[in-house]
């Protein structure tokens, strides 16, 4: 999708451009900015990426440079960062080593767009998950493909806390997600007996605490850019926080992940195998799959009650969007996997009396 | 018990968007097909709406599970339960403590009418749910049992509805009937 204004206001496009363009100077020390082609980027719906590409007259990007400004969408819901706060952590994860968009710089004042964005480097290729689980000819890269990603979560985890520069960070544990499952489900009109089961599962299978480390809280299969076989950058670090290390291992394998191949069940891409040699070749740390297990059930029970949100957004909310309001079925997906995480025996039972 | 949002709602709002946003864009010669489709949604609405929805095997499986066999009979048959009276905000998730003690309660053995059915399924699933979070079952064995049994054929009957394809993957029966 292809756009050629920066998100609108009552001073215009064109006064927007000429405020970006003075800021991107001030930021770089640049003489002056030129500002080319802007394009809005497929895929946010709680943010808007813009494609921009500028001339910049000395300073500290002198020459032409492909970046993206990323700001919250006119339609967004609140996430748990803002632009300023995600910039903080990008720079954080950047410094630690991870594969992701240098980021450039960040504007809290609203005055220059209308609210707040950051800028960072343009990287190659796409993220978009089917295409990375289902195309034939990315099928030998897969494995190594899954190892780095280990190697890159192994990386992100070594911010820890505290730090001065991400003090805005939340801590969530394993009884806070319960808690928060537990209060969204008493709102909802629909009783959900299968989450209900799970979560007191995991109230009474809470396992030993580990000191907390960066989450990325949606580690996975369409969040990452891939430029032919080679990662580019993890992408979209909006839900960041403080949590269990092996909080984004569960996130990244859980069954809604995995694009069209249920059966690889590192992200859809492979084997866990490759997945976890990587992480704990990194880390130094072994990964036991009790702990795997119990975030994997904490995955499911977070994405049932986001699949609920988005259709809360029909059935609360009154927006008269298909998509949005027919999400909301995905929760029974999430349910069955609980089951079959849960109650192995009587998965096994019930498939061998399909006749 | 079935998935929100409902089922008649996703198509009034496919019907929606088929007659408000994609007719416009056609060739007025194919203006006629898609009028037909949104006939024939509405034929499968009305018909759908006018249908009272069986629940009857996952409410014998609570009834089963909360009460004696004489109860589920007879509350298949529309009859008395003979089931003790709730005490106030039992059962309900997020209002109070829950008792723990689970009854039958009086909603399941009243006669059946559509609406007092859908009512019913409610009110046994909003039981059900805070029995499981407060652990109701743990101390027997063949109810925690009969519990899971309950969310098994719940799950597999509203995946065989809304998406045989998931089930199917997951190697299930995506049609048929489904021993418990």
């Amino acid at each position: 999708m292809a756009a050629t204004a920066l998100p609108r206001s009552d001073t215009g496009p064109g006064d927007r451009q000429r405020a970006l363009a003075q800021f991107l100077a001030e930021a770089s020390g640049a003489a002056a900015v030129e500002i080319g082609r802007i394009e809005l980027l497929a895929g946010g719906a709680i943010q808007e990426n813009w494609g921009l590409d500028a001339e910049f007259e000395g300073g500290l990007l002198s020459g032409r440079q492909r970046m993206v400004l990323r700001t919250d969408a006119a339609t967004g819901v609140p996430s748990s960062l803002g632009r300023v706060e995600e910039f903080a952590v990008l720079q954080a994860v950047f410094a630690a080593g991870v594969t992701v968009p240098e980021p450039l710089f960040a504007c809290a004042d609203k005055a220059v767009l209308g609210k707040p964005f950051f800028v960072m480097r343009r990287v190659g290729g796409s993220a978009q998950g089917r295409p990375i689980t289902l195309d034939p000819a990315l099928e030998p890269a897969r494995p190594a493909l899954a190892e780095r990603l280990g190697r890159e979560l192994a990386k992100l985890q070594t911010v820890r806390s505290p730090r001065g520069d991400l003090a805005f960070l939340k801590k969530t544990g394993p009884r806070e997600h319960i808690a928060a499952f537990r209060a969204y489900l008493d709102l909802h009109p629909n009783p959900r007996p299968v989450l209900e089961w799970a979560l007191r599962w995991a109230e009474t299978h809470v396992p030993d605490t580990l000191p907390p480390v960066l989450c990325h809280r949606d580690f996975r299969t369409g969040n990452y850019m891939l430029d032919g076989t080679r990662l580019t950058g993890i992408l979209d670090w909006e839900f960041a926080g403080w949590g269990d290390p092996d909080e984004d291992i569960g996130w990244l394998c859980c069954k809604g992940w995995r694009f069209g191949r249920l059966d690889r069940e590192a992200g859809g891409i492979a084997e866990r195998e490759p997945f976890y040699r990587g992480y704990e070749a990194e880390s130094g740390r072994r990964l036991g799959p009790d702990r795997v297990k119990f975030w994997e059930v904490i995955a499911n029970l977070r994405w049932a009650v986001i699949a609920m949100q988005q259709s809360d957004r029909y059935l609360i909310g009154g927006a008269r969007n298909l998509s949005t309001a027919i999400t909301g079925r995905r929760a029974t997906e999430c349910e069955l996997e609980l089951l079959m995480l849960l109650d192995p025996a009587g998965a096994k039972e019930r498939m061998a009396s399909r006749a | 018990m079935r998935d929100l949002p409902a089922s008649l709602d996703l198509l009034a709002l496919a019907r929606e968007l088929l007659l408000d946003e994609l007719l416009p864009l056609l060739p007025p010669e194919r203006h006629r097909d898609v009028r037909l489709i949104a006939t024939a949604m509405a034929i499968v609405a009305r018909e759908a709406a006018a249908r009272l929805q069986s629940q009857n095997q996952v409410l014998l499986d609570l009834a089963q599970l909360y009460n004696s066999e004489k109860a589920s009979l007879s509350a298949l048959q529309g009859g008395e339960g003979g089931d003790p009276a709730r005490s106030a905000g039992e059962g309900e998730v997020g209002v109070g403590k829950v008792s723990g003690i689970p009854h039958l309660t009086p909603a399941l053995s009243a006669p059946r009418g559509g609406e007092e059915v859908k009512n019913d399924a409610a009110r046994q699933f909003r039981r059900l749910a805070a029995d499981l979070r407060n652990g109701a079952f743990e101390t027997s064995p063949s109810r925690a049992a009969a519990a899971r049994a309950t969310l098994w054929r719940l799950t597999i009957a509203k995946l065989r509805e809304g998406n045989p394809h998931f089930l199917a993957a997951n190697g299930f029966n995506p049609a048929g009937e489904e021993s418990a």
